[in-house]
């Protein structure tokens, strides 16, 4: 099939070279298949075929591009793609800066991330993994949801400047399952990312649920006093802030645009704390990463912050074009995040739970509907979902109603940061709005950020 | 192509599925423009068509889409064998509410369409406009024009036929600027709905000129502004953004599948439960509120649902009662039964896919907000006595289940003793949402009613993002908590 995707790309080239365009074209596949449950049931078993096909037209420093859903065997309706975005290419307006058009110095194909028994696990499979972990849980009021979500993505590009073409193909899964209560309207998750077959483990899965599911069902649910507490972060939490952070604080375009809370003068300062060190490391296979950018540019582990030191903005290629930088390997559809494990051994949500505590600890795995308030100053909201817990400071655990924390990233990652767990892992952060674009973030098991103000606190879940 | 798509539909009822339907698009097309300080960083262009089968059987939905139509038959298998593994693992078998056999055509309202304006006219609007935002204060200015063109034929076994050709076109602008202590702000235009249509003639370049200078003014004035401050007070917000408030905290928590559990995995449930129908005080008195898929002029109204049933508007709070919700064929059943009484008469007609590939789910048509007799803006800031008019949605946040929020707005102007005193910065507001909307006290009349739109509303797995609308009147809500 890459060899079918590679000539096609390669006869979409001649015929551009033949009516002297300049093109880039860059191909994205997906088999995508989702299994959806709620209320106990399947509530949506679907799957779709689709083959992007995205023309960008150069002419000078004009630009135009032209997409389209397609198949391998309609050749001419892509050539006319082609012509199209060529035709809007020469109306467009020219640029005040000469963009990049991809270069490939040599061919580079990379399926080492695609294994077939995953990407085709077939839907009874996926049943039973979501039997097994749910099986005894459920009640008449404890219903199932979740999703199994996984398939194979294939993007692969190529340009009239060079006749050599990059290809990737990546194989990934995303299992999420949530337990929630359809009177009282709690919910508790338990989530796995991967990539191969075999990095699915539905005992991990129930074991999360279980020691979750024991508190909301046993422990009386409490409405939390507003005021600042200690928090514990589970992954899916710190994830969603990295990806924030990555967002606003480590892109080079939108710093120049006046969108992040860092600047040209931070590089090599100490901004957070020194516990901290977050990297873009395409050498970790569990981000699905890519070792190609689509400019052809080699991408090696980057690092953005060090010991607490901020060490580099990303650049992509349209702004590193605009603004005269040198690109960084950085335009690709996602990121191979990785935020360094740390010190403390606390590697399971037992252990977290049986750690001696000075004071109060509010856990909070999960964080609903992120949003930034102030990008200047790196503020982001959001409230609490799926399974937290107040870690007393008897020894005991309470429940408690889902809280709202609004805070600077510069506090989070800063110094108020107590420890880092030693584990770290990837949690999956897929979304599927347009493309398939299998992403995990490596992050830490736990992360314990100390005098975090909780400004509002609900009535009831 | 119908042909086959009908025989093949015969085949699956023939081999036991209760119902199976289609959605042909022959095309979809969509045409994107942005510049960005003067450069046109973005002029693309894409189209798409393809077919989407939605199978049931044994009471268990199955879906399946392809844009390559080589082999139709394997394309309707695969929904079947997708419905019959569903099937396996079904706790309330999937029926839907009765509806009439219809066979009709539907095309949104247009007098210019904006595929037949030329590539060269559409850049000469975004130059004259980025001209016009080049101003002091301003260190970037945006503006961008989306327009997208599709044709939808929905065949179903109920002997359904419904051709829909349905065109937006979607303009704004947005400046930004850095205050004195390297802070950034922002203020769009995201101009109402206007007229009775929904092409090109909208795209007024006087109407965007003016809007241009205002937005350009009122970035200054926040630049130049004091921080907003931790207070306790009324707000009245704009249309810019109440249609926010009424879209996250009225929109979405009625929609009936998150009510009954169905994005519990991803997008979050509600607080609205079947028992509160016709008993909830959602809100004051002077809240109205209704989905209302005819407004000719709003991308909310689209003929048809995804179901094939008729647009409708419907009452969901009427003086502050709950009484409806965003419903579709399956969902209006299943809250019937496990309501044990009849809340809801039929599909409102409100579910809708983003694409052939995409399933249809209980999406918001126009959720709009009924005038008020409290007079103008104007009125509604003469008669408060500690307030903030708040407007244009710079970021949202809310709980899970609906229940609590938290808003920052691009602009704030502080009121005291009926007037407007002076701008602020960073103004935000927070709040628990039935108590909020208990508190409200003014509603504008119809001289404060704008049609907004939403063009990036998203939901569901996989995730799907609509085009919907909001009528809103300017509101004001007493004791509310901002600058948090």
């Amino acid at each position: 099939m890459s060899e079918k995707i590679l000539q096609t790309l390669g006869a979409l080239r001649d015929y551009a070279l033949e009516k002297g365009y300049e093109i880039s074209l860059y191909y994205h596949e997906e088999d995508s298949y989702l299994m959806r449950f709620a209320n106990s049931a399947i509530s949506l078993n679907t799957n779709e075929h689709l083959i992007r096909l995205e023309v960008t037209a150069y002419e000078g420093s004009k630009r135009a591009s032209y997409a389209m859903i397609t198949d391998l065997a309609k050749l001419d309706d892509m050539k006319k793609g082609i012509d199209i975005a060529n035709e809007m290419a020469k109306h467009a307006m020219p640029l005040t800066y000469q963009t990049t058009v991809p270069t490939y110095e040599n061919t580079f194909i990379d399926v080492s991330n695609f294994d077939p028994d995953l990407s085709t696990i077939s839907n009874e499979e996926k049943l039973a993994l979501f039997n097994q972990v749910v099986s005894g849980l459920e009640t008449d009021e404890i219903k199932l949801s979740g999703i199994f979500s996984c398939g194979a993505n294939t993007v692969a590009a190529i340009s009239t400047r060079s006749e050599h073409s990059i290809l990737m193909k990546t194989s990934d899964a995303q299992v999420t399952i949530v337990l929630s209560h359809n009177r009282l309207k709690w919910e508790v998750q338990a989530e796995q990312s991967a990539q191969q077959k075999s990095d699915l483990d539905p005992a991990a899965l129930r074991a999360e649920l279980t020691a979750l599911l024991h508190h909301y069902t046993h422990d009386s649910p409490q409405q939390l006093p507003l005021g600042r507490y200690n928090i514990v972060f589970g992954p899916a939490a710190i994830a969603d802030m990295l990806n924030f952070t990555r967002y606003i604080a480590f892109n080079g375009g939108l710093m120049k645009r006046g969108y992040s809370f860092l600047n040209e003068e931070n590089i090599d300062q100490k901004v957070f704390s020194n516990q901290f060190s977050f990297f873009d490391d395409p050498e970790r296979r569990e981000t699905f990463p890519f070792r190609r950018d689509i400019y052809g540019i080699e991408r090696k582990r980057f690092a953005l912050v060090e010991n607490g030191v901020f060490k580099a903005f990303a650049w992509y290629q349209d702004d590193a074009d605009e603004f005269g930088q040198q690109p960084t390997g950085h335009t690709v559809p996602h990121h191979s995040l990785c935020m360094a494990g740390g010190s403390k051994p606390v590697n399971s949500l037992g252990e977290l739970l049986n750690l001696p505590r000075e004071t109060d600890i509010l856990y909070i795995p999960f964080l609903h509907y992120m949003n930034i308030v102030n990008p200047s100053k790196g503020i982001l909201t959001g409230s609490s979902r799926f399974g937290a817990l107040l870690l007393k400071q008897d020894g005991t655990v309470v429940v408690p109603y889902n809280v709202r924390l609004t805070q600077s990233l510069l506090d989070i990652f800063g110094d108020r940061l107590s420890w880092i767990a030693q584990e770290i892992l990837p949690y999956n952060t897929s979304l599927s709005y347009g493309a398939r674009n299998p992403t995990s973030i490596i992050v830490p098991r736990f992360m314990q950020v100390n005098d975090l103000e909780i400004s509002h606190s609900n009535s009831s879940y | 192509m119908l042909n086959q798509i009908k025989q093949q539909i015969e085949r699956l009822r023939a081999r036991g599925a209760t119902y199976v339907d289609t959605r042909w698009y022959p095309y979809e097309e969509t045409n994107s423009l942005l510049m960005w300080n003067g450069n046109l960083k973005d002029a693309s262009s894409s189209s798409e068509s393809g077919v989407g089968v939605r199978v049931l059987y044994k009471g268990a939905w199955g879906f399946s889409a392809s844009s390559d139509l080589s082999d139709i038959s394997a394309l309707f298998d695969k929904a079947f064998d997708n419905a019959r593994i569903a099937a396996e693992r079904v706790t309330f078998p999937v029926r839907l509410a009765e509806k009439e056999t219809i066979e009709a055509k539907f095309e949104s309202p247009l007098r210019i369409n904006p595929f037949e304006i030329p590539l060269t006219e559409k850049i000469a609007f975004l130059q004259e406009m980025d001209k016009r935002l080049d101003q002091p204060g301003v260190t970037q200015r945006v503006c961008s024009l989306n327009f997208t063109r599709k044709q939808i034929i929905f065949v179903d076994s109920e002997g359904s036929q419904i051709e829909k050709i349905i065109t937006e076109a979607f303009a704004d602008l947005e400046v930004n600027g850095l205050d004195s202590e390297g802070g950034m702000h922002e203020r769009k235009f995201k101009p109402p709905r206007r007229g009775e249509s929904r092409g090109w003639e909208n795209i007024d370049l006087q109407y965007f000129s003016q809007n241009a200078e205002r937005i350009v003014r009122e970035l200054n004035d926040t630049l130049q502004a004091e921080q907003c401050p931790v207070d306790d007070r009324a707000v009245i917000l704009l249309p810019g953004i109440m249609y926010l408030q009424t879209h996250e905290t009225i929109g979405h928590p009625l929609e009936l599948d998150r009510i009954l559990g169905y994005e519990l995995a991803f997008a979050g449930g509600s607080f609205v439960t079947l028992d509160d129908f016709s008993k909830l005080r959602y809100g004051s008195e002077k809240l109205t509120v209704r989905a209302d898929a005819t407004l000719p002029n709003s991308p909310g109204s689209f003929g048809f649902d995804d179901d094939g049933i008729p647009a409708q508007d419907n009452l969901l709070i009427d003086k502050g009662i709950l009484v409806g919700a965003i419903t579709g064929r399956q969902m209006v059943e299943e809250a019937n039964a496990k309501a044990r009484r009849t809340i809801f008469n039929g599909s409102s007609g409100a579910n809708r896919a983003t694409s052939f590939y995409r399933v249809p789910i209980e999406r918001m048509t126009n959720i709009t907000s009924d005038a008020g007799q409290d007079g103008t803006l104007e009125d509604i800031i003469r008669n408060t006595e500690r307030g903030i008019v708040l407007d244009g949605d710079r970021s949202w946040s809310i709980g899970s289940n609906r229940e609590q929020f938290h808003f920052g707005t691009e602009a704030g102007w502080l009121v005291e003793d009926g007037q407007i005193t002076r701008p602020v910065k960073n103004a935000t507001y927070k709040g628990s949402t039935v108590a909020f909307w208990n508190s409200l006290t003014a509603v504008g009349n119809q001289s404060t009613w704008e049609v907004c739109y939403v063009d990036n509303c998203g939901k569901g797995q996989p995730n799907q993002i609509m085009q919907l609308g909001h009528g809103v009147p300017v509101c004001r809500f007493d004791n509310v908590r901002i600058g948090e």
